[in-house]
């Protein structure tokens, strides 16, 4: 185990871990790619058109020169949440950087890795600009437009001026293109407007493909451009978030789910196939809330960082009544029966040859999350509709049966996946058996009660907040990776301050699963807390401290806390999922899946479907 | 599929098929909260019971969304009405119910009878702005706007903002779709359904122009709906007494009994 007693430690450690001239040869490579490319794509009249014919319009300020002047500029501040600790950070991403094979790198060593990162940004504000010139006038096709008028209320940050300097300031950017570089979405501005920009993107990408690479990331003094290929689809983000460039691309991965699990990898891997240049967005107009609401979640919700479910606290008694009651309203092919409350996991009952091939992973329990937290549609009426648990299988539907049970309030949501197409009477049929035996024990009334915790309650001083995640042991080693964490209250009560804690998790939690150089134990002191963050084989745990405590208080505060936690682990955790059998297929016993758990564990379960 | 017993088995199955963002969803809302408000792209499928007299009527309010296409039939299985909806501002949404929806009621009931409904009529009619449920149709904007109507083109110019406040000011948005095209197309429906023009409902009868804005003709059509499916709960009622007695109606359509059996 290792302890980092103070962060000029960590820093010197940071930079001895990073050497510092293997990491430049990519950054080289991608900055003459960047130059070939701007021949590539932009034969010099073109260019100078579009820049010019701007220029016309929206004097100075739109000249790609400022474009890089001016990021500096309101983006300077120094990263408000990590303390003293900005430029570790920054050496920290060097240290970080693609670990693209060296070999290319033949090219002029005279570019720092800044200086091609901020071309890049360059670049795409380049082809921002050229955007307006041809973009607007090139839609795609008239009929298309008519099929897909969004109304005001949707679209209102998809009208922001992709040009202006408030788009470029977002702390965010995700965007998804297809292999064509079609744009498929953009969490700001609409994809038309920026559907150059995207052309750019995907030349990068090509043409560091052409090479037999992979282009991965690019790195600038403001900002982390991550990429990910899935598939037909090509991610991007680009932020000035400070976050590691695997978060990053673990976020885009969520972005990536959530659009399989609205269409299939299958489907779209078809549709791609068959039609290279296909507008994707036929498929996913309507969905885009869906997208915005997950990236939001993203940014706002720490279980995807842990890739864990935070259940509501409860009473195992009545959280046992209620895994009961969904126990007990069955019919045949259904798999999976959720309750949520507030948008937190109340009880999960699945069927029992499914739990035992494979389980439900976080991600997909995430996904469902944000589908029917991005949506008020739920709220009305009881819905049927196609769903895709990416990780579970990402090829196949499930059939999702979603109902509040208390309308018009809506909180309380049950959600019945089931394997048939045609079975909605059926499953409807178990929501009235589910209703009824709920108001007979008086459920809704004692859920509604049901809430978060304050930190308080664990009784430790100078303890403020903290974030543990309890490892799978051997025994329960079926069950959903779950997380625990209170309330965030006072000095966290605003969104900036909440924000500026999860920004310090995220980077404690970086430095945590650094893959060059991964640590056990961070004790941070920032500027306004102290964190301590600490990894064992049997949980992960962030806590976050006032300044002024002691390494030693610090320590023995843990102490207590881990032992309050095993207290109240039956109340904070879902202990035991419980199961039920609905498979009418005797050929698909419990037994004949046991044997060669290996290879069953999809295959077994396609036949259901 | 197992038969459940329900507490409230429904009798009969409305459909409301038609484009994404014409206004199904804020239809039925009108209809069932009396109020309109901004809804959001409907997921999948919502499934609604109304109680109609001593009857109870289903509706499945679909998503418009070619995503969710696949389950379209499903939808419509066993349906006794559908509800084709189109926006009278895009003549697209129009085409999209030929091209896309037509053939998902092939496993409606053979008796299923078919509505056409051009929606946001407020945005082009000054008389569904105030008028709240005359049942009127309006007969005097139609052909001016006849002209532009296969041109999809012009749509780039329309902004059609269904739920601006604009449009209550007075200012009116160009019609894409005339009421002829969509008795045209009705016709076109029987036809496709190999129905007898002379023996089915009329298309007069079956044309709605409506406003789930202003409310304007939306309870006229769901009731009338109601009415004309009501036929179809009694027959359903006398075939489930296995009754003997011959249905013109089935005969006429030779593979009647296909598409009954699964659904309620």
């Amino acid at each position: 185990m290792e302890v980092d007693p103070h962060q000029d430690r960590e820093a010197q450690a940071a930079k001895v871990s990073g050497p510092p001239a293997e990491s430049d040869p990519p950054a080289d490579t991608l900055a003459t790619s960047l130059c070939l490319l701007g021949n590539h794509m932009f034969p010099d009249p073109v260019a100078t058109n579009a820049c010019t014919s701007i220029n016309s319009s929206e004097p100075a300020s739109l000249q790609p020169s400022d474009v890089s002047a001016e990021d500096p500029g309101p983006d300077a501040r120094p990263p408000p949440d990590l303390g003293a600790e900005s430029v570790t950070q920054d050496s920290d991403c060097q240290s970080d950087a693609p670990a693209h094979p060296a070999g290319r790198g033949t090219e002029d060593a005279g570019g720092a890795q800044s200086d091609s990162g901020e071309f890049v940004v360059t670049m795409l504000a380049k082809a921002k600009l050229e955007e307006q010139g041809i973009g607007v006038k090139g839609r795609s096709s008239p009929l298309l437009e008519a099929g897909i008028p969004e109304p005001p209320s949707f679209t209102s940050h998809r009208d922001e001026d992709v040009t202006a300097d408030s788009w470029r300031r977002h702390r965010k950017h995700v965007f998804v293109l297809s292999e064509a570089g079609k744009p498929i979405y953009s969490r700001y501005g609409s994809e038309e407007a920026l559907s150059s920009t995207m052309g750019v993107m995907m030349a990068l990408v090509s043409f560091v493909q052409s090479g037999d690479n992979i282009i991965r990331s690019v790195y600038s003094e403001e900002h982390t451009v991550v990429f990910l290929q899935k598939g037909p689809l090509v991610l991007v983000c680009v932020s000035n978030s400070r976050q590691s460039e695997q978060q990053l691309r673990g976020e885009l991965l969520y972005v990536y789910y959530q659009i399989v699990s609205m269409l299939t990898q299958a489907s779209i891997s078809r549709i791609f196939e068959h039609k290279k240049n296909y507008d994707l967005r036929r498929l996913l107009a309507g969905s885009e809330k869906i997208l915005d609401g997950l990236l939001n979640l993203v940014d706002s919700d720490p279980s995807f960082l842990l890739a864990a479910v935070h259940c509501l606290p409860l009473a195992s008694s009545l959280r046992d009544s209620l895994s009961q009651i969904l126990q007990k309203a069955i019919t045949p092919n259904l798999v999976f029966s959720i309750l949520i409350a507030k948008n937190q996991l109340l009880t999960i009952v699945q069927e029992k040859t499914v739990i035992e091939d494979a389980r439900l992973a976080p991600a997909d329990v995430h996904l469902l999350l944000n589908l029917i937290g991005a949506s008020s549609a739920f709220q009305a009426g009881e819905i049927w509709t196609p769903i895709c648990l990416p990780l579970f299988n990402p090829d196949c539907y499930f059939y999702a049966y979603i109902s509040y049970l208390d309308p018009p309030e809506c909180t309380v949501c049950l959600l019945l996946l089931s394997t048939d197409k045609e079975a909605f009477y059926a499953v409807a049929e178990c929501k009235r058996k589910i209703e009824e035996a709920m108001v007979a024990q008086n459920s809704l009334s004692l859920i509604a009660k049901a809430q978060s915790y304050s930190v308080s309650q664990v009784g430790v001083s100078d303890l403020r907040h903290f974030m543990y995640k309890p490892f799978d042991v051997p025994d329960n080693h079926r069950q959903l990776t779950q997380f625990t964490s209170p309330e965030m209250e006072a000095p966290y009560s605003s969104e900036e301050e909440k924000m500026r804690l999860l920004d310090l998790y995220r980077y404690m939690h970086s430095r945590i699963h650094s893959t060059s150089r991964p640590l056990k134990l961070i004790y941070h002191v920032a500027e306004r807390e102290t964190l301590l963050a600490w990894v064992t084989s049997k949980f992960e745990l962030y806590t976050c401290f006032s300044p002024l405590v002691t390494k030693t208080c610090a320590i023995t505060a843990i102490t207590k806390l881990l032992r309050w936690i095993k207290k109240e682990e039956d109340r904070l955790f879902i202990r035991y999922p419980p199961k039920y059998s609905t498979t009418p297929n005797p050929s698909k016993s419990s037994k004949s899946s046991r044997s060669d758990q290996q290879d069953a564990t999809d295959n077994g379960f396609l036949s259901l479907l | 599929m197992p038969d459940v017993s329900k507490m409230k088995k429904p009798d009969v199955k409305l459909v409301l098929l038609g484009d994404m963002n014409v206004g199904k969803t804020s239809l039925l809302h009108r209809y069932m909260e009396r109020k309109f408000k901004d809804t959001i792209s409907t997921v999948g499928g919502a499934f609604f019971l109304k109680q109609w007299g001593p009857y109870h009527i289903s509706i499945w309010d679909t998503a418009g969304r070619e995503q969710f296409h696949g389950l379209g039939s499903m939808y419509c299985r066993g349906a006794a009405a559908v509800i084709l909806t189109y926006d009278v501002t895009n003549w697209q949404s129009l085409a999209e119910l030929e091209e896309r929806f037509l053939s998902l009621t092939d496993t409606a009931n053979h008796d299923c009878i078919y509505a056409l409904v051009g929606n946001k009529a407020d945005l082009t009619d000054p008389k569904a702005h105030l008028c709240q449920d005359s049942g009127v149709l309006p007969e005097d904007r139609r052909t001016e706007c006849e002209e532009e109507r296969t041109e999809p083109q012009v749509l780039s110019t329309c902004p059609t903002p269904p739920a601006s406040p604009a449009s209550l000011s007075g200012l009116l948005l160009h019609k894409q779709v005339a009421r002829e095209d969509a008795v045209a197309l009705y016709g076109r429906i029987l036809r496709y359904k190999g129905l007898d023009e002379k023996s089915s409902l009329p298309a007069d009868k079956m044309c709605f122009e409506t406003s789930a804005k202003t409310g304007y003709n939306v309870d006229a059509l769901f009731e009338t709906l109601f009415d004309l499916v009501l036929p179809s709960i009694l027959r359903k009622r006398h075939e489930d007494q296995a009754s003997p007695t011959v249905d013109l109606e089935d005969c006429r359509e030779g593979s009647g009994k296909r598409v009954r059996a699964s659904c309620c």
